[in-house]
């Protein structure tokens, strides 16, 4: 009987070993990559059927700061607008056409992001391959229909700009 | 630099913020200056070089932190180009930074700031210097004084030394005549009482020097009365009784 007893306690001592316990690891990061609005774009009005961000038309072109601590982790991906988010009752077409170029630079080496920049539909990519400030500026025009103006009123559209890690 | 930065005491430029656009060839070669000469010194206290060698033309913003430089080495700035290219719309700021109360009479919320135009409150002595000026003037008169006085006492030492030098002098001369002159008679006295036999002859012995103790010792403790004079005192005595009986009228020891 004193064996069983003191076998059964021996036991319970190895159950109680063989407890796990989860630990917890809790890590922050913080992106290396801001982007920060520089300036709001304006849409110019040329003629009629025209909205165009271009200084020479009358418009101011959106332009976006990308602030780059660490080099080449990054890229900017930029679209101009291929649609109005606000304007009155369309009924043709818009015909949507963009560019975006660096603007500034604070290193002599990013002149080369325009030479390097990737473009597909709407969208154009430039490799952060230099650490610091980049400016990008966004040209956009939309032409309604076939020559046809536009209705008067508020014209509103986006520009997107992402900093996404390579 | 001294139209561009206030001329404020304490400031110190921290960064340099410029911005110029190139028109350039991609393919030439072209360095950018962005400079400032040291004012306290040869060469630069800033410098900045752009290398576009290589390089599309484009707009440059940099900000380049320069740490903390006093104004007072900031000199001329300058943007140079070296090869084939071109700035334009060229921009420089300096961030600065400055202590207002480096000099405390910058501002009345400074520690240390005196209120010159306040009024002095009363029984305040001015120091205006006055007074030590003052302590300057008695502390020269006091040391010509000292100087007067020992020059005096110095004249007056010379002065008695030289006294003393002639009285002595002239007492030496005195001495030696007195001397002369007494030597002299004392010798024709002497001769006459020698000649006359009148000095005894012991006058001319020479007497042994040393210690001579008394001769004379008194030996006895204790001196006992006499009787002589004992009986002498008591028939004084008898005889004195009788004469002051005598004077108060009654008889005496005789008469009785």
């Amino acid at each position: 009987m004193f064996n069983k007893t003191l076998i059964l306690l021996a036991l319970g001592g190895f159950a109680v070993g063989a407890i796990a316990e989860d630990m917890e690891v809790v890590g922050n990061v913080q992106s290396k990559c801001v982007v920060t609005p520089d300036t709001a774009g304006v849409f110019g009005n040329p003629s009629p059927d025209k909205l165009d961000t271009d200084p020479s038309s009358g418009g101011v072109d959106p332009i976006v700061r990308y602030d780059v601590i660490q080099a080449s982790y990054y890229k900017a991906r930029i679209s101009h607008p291929n649609s109005f988010s606000e304007s009155p009752a369309l009924n043709d077409v818009v015909n949507w056409t963009g560019d975006t170029a660096t603007s500034q630079v604070s290193d002599t080496g990013m002149s080369g992001y325009d030479a390097a920049k990737i473009e597909y539909d709407n969208v154009t990519e430039f490799a952060l391959t230099v650490a610091g400030s980049t400016w990008f500026k966004t040209e956009t025009l939309a032409e309604y229909g076939y020559g046809k103006a536009f209705p008067a009123g508020v014209y509103r559209a986006v520009v997107t700009a992402e900093c996404i890690a390579i | 630099m001294t139209q561009i930065l206030p001329q404020q005491l304490g400031l110190q430029v921290n960064s340099v913020i410029y911005q110029y656009t190139t028109l350039k060839d991609p393919n030439s070669d072209m360095l950018v200056h962005v400079q400032n000469e040291n004012a306290r010194g040869p060469g630069y206290i800033f410098r900045e070089t752009d290398d576009w060698s290589g390089l599309a033309g484009n707009t440059i913003n940099k900000a380049v932190p320069v740490g903390l430089i006093d104004i007072s080495y900031w000199g001329d700035g300058s943007i140079v180009v070296e090869g084939e290219g071109e700035v334009t719309d060229a921009y420089v700021a300096y961030g600065y930074q400055y202590t207002p109360c480096e000099d405390p009479q910058s501002d009345p919320e400074c520690p240390g700031y005196v209120d010159m135009t306040a009024p002095l409150p009363e029984n305040v002595v001015v120091d205006d210097g006055s007074q030590y000026i003052q302590d300057e003037l008695d502390r020269k008169a006091n040391l010509r004084d000292q100087k007067e006085e020992e020059e005096r006492l110095e004249k007056e030492r010379v002065e008695k030394e030289k006294e003393e030098e002639i009285k002595e002098s002239l007492e030496e001369l005195l001495g030696s005549i007195n001397t002369d002159l007494l030597n002299q008679q004392a010798r024709v006295l002497h001769n006459a009482l020698v000649a006359t036999n009148y000095l005894p002859r012991n006058y001319f012995e020479m007497i042994q020097g040393g210690y001579y103790p008394d001769a004379v010792m008194l030996k006895d403790k204790r001196l006992p009365d006499s009787k002589q004079g004992l009986r002498v005192g008591l028939a004084s005595e008898l005889k004195h009784k009788q004469l002051v009986d005598l004077q108060y009228g009654q008889p005496t020891k005789e008469e009785q």
